[in-house]
This record gives C-alpha cells, sequence and structure tokens, in this order.
C-alpha cells in the first residue's frame, strides 16, 4: 500500500500519467485508489497534435492497468520519507509482523 | 476512492476503451471493477483520411477490462479534423 | 538475503537499471518499490530504442531516443528486469 499512501500525499498536485499507449495527460490529482486507478481534474493532452482525438476530455479517470509512468513534481516529494517507507513495507518476514500497518 | 467515477452517473461521459475507441454515452451503471452501462451510446469513429464519423450503438455494456480511461467532455471541443484512431494499449509489449 | 525482492531493498538510495517492456531502459535512483515491482526512480535517464528499415537499402536502422525525468512512477507491469548499482553500466 507504499504508492497509495504515496499518491494521496499528492492529491491537490499537477502530475502527468503516460499511458501503454503512449498517450500523455496532465493534471490535478483528484483522488487514487488502491488498483493506482487516479482521477485527473482539468486534463491537457502533451502533444495535442498527435493525439487531437482527446482534446475534448476534462475530468478523467484513468485506470491503473494502462498506466505506463506518471511522472511527479519532484519538489512534492519527501524521497528520505519514501525510502524508509519503502524498506520497512519490504522488510524481510522475520520483521514484518513488527511493522506491519 | 473507488467511487470516483459515481459523480458521472445519468450524465454524458466519454469512455476510451484499450482498444483505443472512444465511445459516447449516459453513465447508467457502474461497479468496482469499471464494468459500465452506458445509454444511447455512441462511438465516435477515427479513419485517417476522413472525418470523423458518429455510430449509433445503443444500450452498451463494458468490460471494465477493457476499459482505458473515464471522462466528461466539452461537446465543442472535439477534433473535425481526419485523423487516425487513437493507438491501442499493449498490454505486453516485446522485450 | 533469500528471496529475489530482497536484492531489491538492498538498492534503496541507489542508482539502478531497469529494464522494461516496449524496448525502454532506465536508469535512475531507486527511492521505492513495492512487491508488484512498482517503482520510484529519481534523476531518470529513460532510453526507448526503436529500429526502422531503409527502405532502399533493406538495412536496419536503430534509433535511440534519450529523455530525463526529475521524479518518475513506474507500473510494476512493465518491469522485465532490475539490476542493482555496479552493474549499471
Amino acid at each position: 500500500m507504499i504508492f497509495l499512501s504515496f499518491f494521496k500525499t499528492l492529491v491537490g498536485k499537477e502530475i502527468a500519467v503516460e499511458l501503454k499507449n503512449d498517450v500523455v495527460l496532465t493534471g490535478t490529482l483528484h483522488s487514487v485508489d488502491q488498483y493506482l486507478n487516479v482521477k485527473l481534474m482539468n486534463v491537457q493532452i502533451i502533444n495535442p497534435e498527435k493525439y487531437p482525438q482527446l482534446t475534448a476530455l476534462q475530468n478523467c479517470f484513468v485506470r491503473g492497468s494502462v498506466v505506463r509512468y506518471i511522472q511527479i513534481p519532484p519538489e512534492h516529494v519527501d524521497t528520505e520519507l519514501l525510502q524508509d517507507a519503502a524498506r520497512k513495507e519490504n522488510a524481510p518476514a522475520s520483521a514484518a509482523s513488527s511493522s506491519a500497518n | 476512492m473507488a467511487h470516483s467515477i459515481k459523480e458521472w452517473r445519468d450524465k454524458s461521459v466519454c469512455v476510451v476503451t484499450s482498444d483505443g475507441r472512444i465511445i459516447l454515452g449516459e453513465l447508467v451503471g457502474h461497479d468496482q471493477v469499471q464494468n459500465l452501462i452506458l445509454n444511447d451510446a455512441k462511438e465516435r469513429v477515427f479513419t485517417e483520411g476522413s472525418a470523423p464519423e458518429m455510430v449509433e450503438l445503443g444500450l452498451y455494456v463494458i468490460r471494465g477490462d477493457n476499459v482505458c480511461m473515464i471522462a466528461d467532455y466539452d461537446q465543442n471541443a472535439w477534433t473535425e479534423d481526419a485523423v487516425p484512431p487513437l493507438p491501442p494499449i499493449q498490454q505486453h509489449e516485446n522485450i | 538475503m533469500e528471496e529475489p525482492l530482497d536484492l531489491i531493498r538492498l538498492s534503496i538510495d541507489e542508482r539502478v537499471y531497469v529494464k522494461c517492456r516496449g524496448k525502454r531502459e532506465l536508469r535512475g535512483k531507486l527511492h521505492a518499490y513495492d512487491q508488484h515491482l512498482n517503482m520510484i526512480l529519481g534523476d531518470v535517464e529513460e532510453t526507448v530504442t526503436s529500429t526502422e528499415v531503409d527502405e532502399e537499402t533493406d538495412e536496419e536502422i536503430v534509433k535511440k531516443q534519450t529523455r530525463k525525468v526529475g521524479m518518475l512512477f513506474v507500473r510494476g507491469d512493465i518491469v522485465v528486469l532490475v539490476s542493482p548499482p555496479l552493474r549499471t553500466g
């Protein structure tokens, strides 16, 4: 659940979601769920000249399974906190029981 | 959070499917895995070299697995240019 | 250390090489990952390799496009391999 918690901290921030068909959408992150489905507000298509089919979209729910990358503004990420959370989340089985959420 | 498409109930939505098709319709039902019921569905068919067309589909159920995006849209902002369809999502691109 | 992902855990805060589907390669600092191999990488360099066939000579032309991204979430289902530091050449 580390990434669910992580993306929840980015709600309200601008992110860029790259899909597995090369389309890139930017927008304000509105919500995220356990499947890492994301909802973006006021979506803009990066290179609309290449994907003009999507220019009419406004607020957009993107299924997690079609996402390739999500670009995140680095200034909104506490990398130390993130690394600690990752170490905890992936702690070896013997240590996991004490750090379970 | 799973309810984030709930606010589009009974409203006009645009569904982009993973094969790259664009289907518009009134969202009259949905569930946790994005299975959708669209009333009065229409497909916006893009063909390279000729202007986009609207094809009436009627009442449609779309299986969630095939959904790429669900969105509301600005009715007046669709392109009328003769552009090719969107590329499909390839879940298993070559390594 | 017993399981494959334990090796990746040791690579947190190190630069790693990640090979992805669609002839994509990433190099960046590993900040986080989970059991699906979803990852967050920092200071990422992405290289996408594509091949085109020259119509006249029938030769394959290999093109490499590189871009830089400050902070990138990578969905685990496109990840093919992760290589820890020291072997990132």
